[in-house]
């Protein structure tokens, strides 16, 4: 039985790598298909907040932007836009669909943490079971 | 008590309730959440149905409690 290979690829590149791009630290690990699902979700959602809420929602000056910025590259190249578009008029706090908005964009940065460690865990630690259900079988 | 859940049902579908949101979003982290657990698409695609049922149905007997609850105190 040969052993697994052991990728030379840096875990930390893959983290920053994903952070930059969603999904860019699978495809960075070699796996393509997580790569472009994670990418359509977590992109999909910021567009998708920031639609909702009129292009207003991702400013650095309130506190989900915490949150916002961990979506990455999407978030922080829309936030000009998002900045100028709130600066040209009152912005509706209280309205449901901006509060959704801002909920999805808080959601993307979310989840995209989530991702970014799946991606440095498995460059990271090669040797251990990667699917639940192996590890499920291991147990 | 039937009017009361008739007219939580009406105001859930109307199309200014943005509630509907949450299907789209939990639809997501669903299969987000899923696909960093598993790595066969099949696999990730029920557990994350599993999930999002779950989550769904879940949220929905607490949003009846909470309407009760709104209603009648």
């Amino acid at each position: 039985m040969t052993p697994p290979e052991v990728s030379q690829r840096s875990p930390v590149a893959a983290l920053v790598l994903g952070w930059i791009l969603p999904g860019a630290g699978h495809a960075y690990a070699g796996r393509w298909g997580k790569a472009v699902l994670f990418f359509l979700c977590i992109t999909g959602l910021v567009v998708a907040g920031l639609v909702l809420a009129d292009g207003t929602n991702i400013l650095p000056r309130r506190l989900w932007y915490a949150a916002q910025v961990c979506a990455g590259g999407p978030a922080v190249a829309l936030t000009p836009v998002s900045q100028y578009v709130a600066s040209r008029g009152p912005v509706d706090w209280a309205d449901p669909f901006h509060e959704m908005g801002t909920l999805y964009t808080a959601v993307a940065g979310f989840l995209n943490l989530l991702v970014m460690m799946d991606a440095y865990t498995r460059l990271a630690y090669p040797h251990r079971p990667q699917d639940a259900a192996e590890q499920e079988e291991d147990a | 008590m039937w009017e009361v859940v008739a007219s939580f049902f009406a105001h859930l579908v109307s199309a200014d309730n943005p509630l509907w949101l949450y299907y789209p979003l939990c639809l997501v982290v669903a299969v987000v959440y899923k696909a960093t657990k598993f790595d066969d698409p099949k696999r990730i695609l029920r557990a994350a149905l599993h999930f999002f049922v779950s989550v769904t149905l879940g949220m929905f007997a607490l949003a009846i409690v909470f309407y009760l609850i709104a209603r009648f105190l």
